[in-house]
């Protein structure tokens, strides 16, 4: 696989940045009250969504959990059209129908972010199966937390996975804490990428605040995919540095100091570093900061701006023949 | 507040009557005055009037119509809006269901409906052929009026309750009637007027409930009387003259003109005041003098003898006791009389003079120890002032009961009717 | 005209639609080589292989999820459950995604995936193979359930699920299996929500479900000696539910019984009674009734399995009962 060239390089420094200051914004406009229900931010995580959807097609079907503004963005969903959901306007990626956790935008490939732990795995597993029938090189990747490993659907799903073969790329974001329960108190093998051997398919840590490093592991597994070689799970070491859902404590069963810690390796400013050691500018970089700080703010605007859905079409698309 | 409406004493000797039917239904608001049921007792139909305002509530184990029940049994409430029924009250008719010890509640719950259980389908039906389903059965287990029932119902004859029992009870086939009178809802008189007409040769009838009491009346006084007759006869040429010039004088008017009945009422009335022993009762070891003259005027029916009451006749002005006589005689006839005018006579007058006949033995009226038989009024050859002339002359039939008086007494009193048919102008002044 | 058992009609309706349409594919215990434990897809290995017909570990939850996710990604699965029973292993993958994906998606996500299963009781099978479960799926927004109770039926029905683009449950009672009737050779499919009146009649309507169908067709036979006349609706699908041609019926009647083999609180007969009395009122001549299976975990000796559901005699003595109401 070659290294990523200037245009692929600015472009993942780009990627971040959007996650980055969208969910910052969502944050802001959760705490004026402006998004009713949930919402789970993904600060400090940027790098895995941005790493391995930088390889995907809008054909690949990506399944997202329950924090998934990141991959739905990364996956090219417009900033503007989750910004829009969240607020419940009509103009969101769902038609206001979904709010945050369940985010879909099949035209992009973004197959749903879901309030349900586990079944992006099986769905992942399901595309793939689709594609090898169909006969596409496309693939289906899952993106799922620590809090996922337990469940029978990574079990199952790995399972269904590695007997068929299937073109499948299962991205464990272990941030070490499933809500507030460290992922050491739930599993007596407090890692993940080894799991694989049991289902005889490849497994790979990588370090998840790094982007490079993302990226290139990523992009290995997808190619074996591609080319028919099968499933890989990926165990992405990362750490949310914001509560798991807003409005939550950030601390209490973490430490203040874990969290510095863990803020200080925000993958952002380090691979800004990264950049401007390779040579780029910091005016280029600085441009780019100030276009994704706009693009988010057309993005409330149009939010705030967009209309709400119509009552009267509340019982559209449960079938497939609207009122049948 | 709760009113409780109880089968009503109508009459004096009165202990039992049949309810008929609700002409208000439960739930519906009621003044004082307006009639809220009908009862059957005797010989009369009477409805019954609402002494006060409110809502009437009929509890569930109230006697069905139709059912004979003693006097005094709980039919009904009449509650303010929004009271409750009272509980505790259990119903003594005849023909009704245990009250289970939660029944009154179960009575509050189920009391919306009024009226037996029925379908919708049933219900709809019934609209749509103008069926009143109220008194129906249902035909099915469950006891629900059903479609069938309409439709059966629809074919049927439409009766009365009332008639629909009294044919029952008597054997009479409500189609044959239904058949003579097409499309008609058959009413008691229809049901009667068929018992009344005489059987084909050959044939029994059943006995009309009227028949039999008349049966069981003059059979008893026939037992029991010591009855005596007297006959005389009288000179009734003034009489008629008088009643010629009432009839030139108020005819014209529009005025009631006395008819011969009227007038002998009259001077019988004032005939009793001057011979009170013959206005009395023979009772258990007593007899009972009256203080009101209150004479029994026998009237001739399709269904049979009915004798309704005129009261204080003897103070009655000739008019009031023309008005009230012919009201009587016409409510009598069409069956309307309430109890209370069928009872309490002192003295009875019959009249068969327009059948032609002149002198016959009347039946006592029992209680009552005497009775008056007025015969036709003919011209016939008489003695007067020394000449034979053609006279109007009618026979009277004194019988009276020789246990409460005895034939002096008797004949005087017949002696001064005599008179006082002769010469008008001795009474017409009082 | 040919006769076809029921299992074979449903299978030539698979067939074709395999051959007319090669995003079919089967997965389930058994259906690859071995060809189904009920025969359901024997012979369709030999033809299109072990991709189409892929045999899957005991998984239900994962397979039911991996078969979601290839819906929404151009082909079209059909679990094949074997029992129904299994089906309950996946049922927070059919609640929460299968039913709910065309929705979240807005529509653009469609969830062409067929679950088919045996249900019903018989042959004591006892408590873990003898499921119906069908009125919690018919009472979930998303799902269609078919419901077969002929080989004419089982085969039109199977082609219209496979070419919808809901999810659709089929369900066939096991001991309609081996029951044969006529099929035509020609194409032809049967649309959902379209009722069958199977027997005309003028003095009640009587709605069965699966089995009941038949078991009321033998209590007819005897009522009509009795002068009964009995008129009867098989819906066919109970998602979604012919209601018109029950009510068109019950205006006639103005009587109706609902005959279902599963349990009565808000069961078949709860839904039908409830959208008749307030759809028709007023053509109601009695109430409604129902006779449906006993409240109860479904016992293995033969005395009790045939006391935990409608029996002829039983359904014949309550149309008696309605019709004397």
């Amino acid at each position: 696989m070659n290294a990523p060239n200037k245009e692929v390089l600015l472009s993942l420094y780009r990627q971040m940045l959007v996650i980055r200051r969208c969910e910052e914004q969502l944050a802001r406009s959760y705490q004026a009250g402006l998004i009713p229900g949930a919402c789970h931010t993904y600060v400090g995580e940027e790098a895995i969504a941005t790493g391995v959807c930088a390889h995907l097609r809008h054909e690949d079907a990506v399944f997202s959990t329950h924090r998934g503004h990141g991959h739905a963005l990364a996956k090219g969903v417009p900033p503007r059209q989750v910004v829009a959901e969240l607020y419940g306007k009509v103009t969101g990626c769902s038609q206001g129908r979904g709010g945050s956790m369940h985010l879909f935008s099949p035209e992009v490939g973004m197959m749903g972010t879901s309030g349900i732990v586990g079944p992006c795995i099986l769905q992942a597993a399901g595309a793939g199966y689709s594609f090898k029938l169909l006969k596409t090189d496309n693939i289906g990747v899952a993106f799922f937390g620590d809090g996922a490993v337990n469940n029978g659907a990574f079990h199952e799903g790995l399972n269904l996975a590695t007997i068929f073969n299937l073109p499948v790329l299962f991205v464990c974001e272990n941030n070490q804490y499933a809500t507030e329960v460290p992922f050491t108190y739930s599993s007596k093998n407090s890692e993940v990428a080894n799991r694989a051997a049991s289902y005889n398919l490849p497994g790979v840590a990588v370090d998840g605040n790094e982007v490079l490093a993302v990226y290139r592991v990523a992009g290995e597994a997808i190619e074996r995919a591609r080319k028919g070689g099968g499933p890989t799970l990926i165990e992405c070491r990362t750490y949310r540095t914001r509560a798991h859902a807003e409005g939550m404590r950030e601390a209490g069963y973490r430490s203040i100091e874990e969290i510095e810690s863990w803020k200080a390796r925000d993958p952002i400013p380090a691979f800004r570093k990264q950049l401007l050691a390779r040579g780029y500018r910091a005016g280029e970089l600085d441009r780019i900061d100030e276009e994704v700080k706009a693009q988010i703010q057309e993005a409330v605007e149009f939010a705030e701006q967009s209309p709400w859905p119509d009552p009267s079409t509340l019982m559209d698309h449960i079938y497939s023949h609207s009122g049948a | 507040m709760a009113v409780e409406i109880v089968l009503p004493r109508l009459g004096w000797t009165m202990e039992e009557g049949t309810l008929v039917e609700w002409l208000k239904q439960d739930g519906d608001p009621v003044k004082p005055g307006e009639i809220i049921f009908t009862v059957e007792s005797d010989k009369a139909l009477n409805e019954i009037e609402s002494f006060d305002e409110g809502v009437l509530r009929i509890p569930a184990d109230s006697p069905p119509p139709g059912t004979t029940v003693p006097v005094g049994t709980l039919l009904a409430y009449i509650l303010a809006p929004g009271e409750a029924m009272p509980t505790g009250r259990t119903t003594t008719a005849v023909a009704t269901t245990a009250a289970a010890p939660t029944a009154a509640a179960a009575v509050a719950v189920s009391s919306r409906r009024s009226g037996p259980p029925i379908s919708p389908r049933a219900r709809r039906l019934a609209k749509q052929l103008g069926v009143d389903w109220s008194q129906l059965k249902g035909s099915g287990l469950s006891g629900r009026i059903a479609e069938r029932d309409i439709q059966a119902a629809a074919r049927a004859p439409r009766v009365s309750p009332v008639a629909r029992r009294l044919a029952q009870e008597a054997g009479v086939d409500l189609s044959t009637l239904a058949a003579q009178k097409p499309g008609a809802r058959l009413s008691r008189q229809d049901v009667e007027a068929a018992l009344a007409a005489p059987p084909a040769a050959g044939e029994s009838a059943p006995l009309s409930s009227l028949r039999r009491i008349i049966a069981q009346r003059m059979g008893q006084s026939s037992r029991e009387t010591a009855s005596v007759t007297l006959f005389t006869e009288a000179d009734a040429t003034e009489l008629v003259a008088l009643r010629q010039r009432f009839k030139e004088a108020l005819g014209p008017r529009q005025q009631w003109v006395p008819t011969y009945n009227d007038l002998f009422l009259k001077l019988t009335a004032l005939s009793l005041a001057e011979h009170p022993a013959l206005n009395a009762s023979w009772g258990e070891g007593a007899i009972q003098m009256h203080r009101q003259i209150d004479l029994g005027v026998a009237v001739d029916t399709e269904a049979g003898l009915v004798v309704p009451v005129l009261r204080q006749v003897d103070r009655l002005s000739l008019q009031d006791l023309a008005e009230q006589s012919a009201a009587l005689a016409e409510n009598a006839r069409t069956r309307r009389l309430k109890p209370d005018q069928l009872q309490g006579a002192t003295f009875t007058v019959t009249n068969l003079g327009m059948y032609n006949i002149d002198a016959f033995t009347p039946i006592i009226d029992l209680p009552q120890c005497a009775i008056l038989g007025l015969g036709r009024i003919a011209l016939r050859p008489a003695v007067h002032q020394g000449q034979v002339v053609p006279r109007h002359q009618v026979v009277l039939s004194l019988s009276f009961d020789h246990r409460v008086v005895d034939g002096g007494p008797a004949a005087r009193f017949l002696d001064t009717v005599r008179q006082y048919t002769e010469q008008p102008h001795l009474w017409l002044g009082r | 005209m040919r006769e076809l058992t029921f299992t074979a009609a449903a299978r030539e309706a698979l067939a074709e639609e395999m051959a007319q349409n090669p995003a079919i594919f089967v997965v389930g215990q058994g259906i690859g080589k071995r060809g189904g434990n009920f025969n359901t897809t024997t012979g369709l290995y030999d033809l299109y292989g072990q991709e189409r017909l892929a045999d899957v570990p005991i998984s239900e939850r994962g397979f039911v999820g991996m078969c979601a996710g290839a819906a929404m990604t151009g082909t079209r699965p059909v679990v094949d459950f074997m029992f129904l029973d299994f089906i309950l292993d996946g049922f927070g993958e059919l609640v929460n995604q299968v039913a709910k994906m065309q929705y979240m998606s807005s529509g653009r996500l469609k969830m062409p995936l067929l679950l088919r299963g045996c249900i019903g009781v018989g042959g004591s099978s006892a408590t873990h193979h003898s499921g119906n479960y069908y009125p919690i799926f018919a009472h979930l927004p998303g799902f269609r359930v078919a419901l077969p109770t002929n080989p004419y039926d089982a085969k039109g029905l199977l082609k219209t699920a496979l070419r919808t683009d809901d999810p659709v449950l089929f369900l066939e009672h096991k001991s309609l299996l081996n029951t044969k009737g006529p099929v035509p050779e020609e194409e032809y499919t049967i649309p959902f929500g379209q009722a069958a009146v199977v027997r005309q009649g003028t003095a009640v309507t009587v709605v069965a479900f699966a089995l009941m169908v038949r078991k009321t067709l033998e209590a007819c036979e005897q009522l009509e000696k009795e002068g009964i006349s009995v008129e009867l609706i098989d819906p066919r699908t109970v998602a979604p539910l012919d209601v018109d041609t029950i009510l068109e019926s019950v205006r006639k009647t103005g009587r109706l019984l609902v005959v279902d083999e599963t349990f009565g609180p808000c069961g078949m007969g709860s839904e039908v009674a409830a959208q008749i009395m307030e759809k028709g009122f007023d053509e109601l001549d009695a109430p409604v009734r129902r006779v449906y299976g006993a409240h109860t975990p479904i016992p293995y000796s033969a005395p009790l399995e045939q006391a935990a559901v409608p029996q002829v005699p039983q359904i014949a003595q309550a149309i008696r009962d309605l019709v004397a109401e």
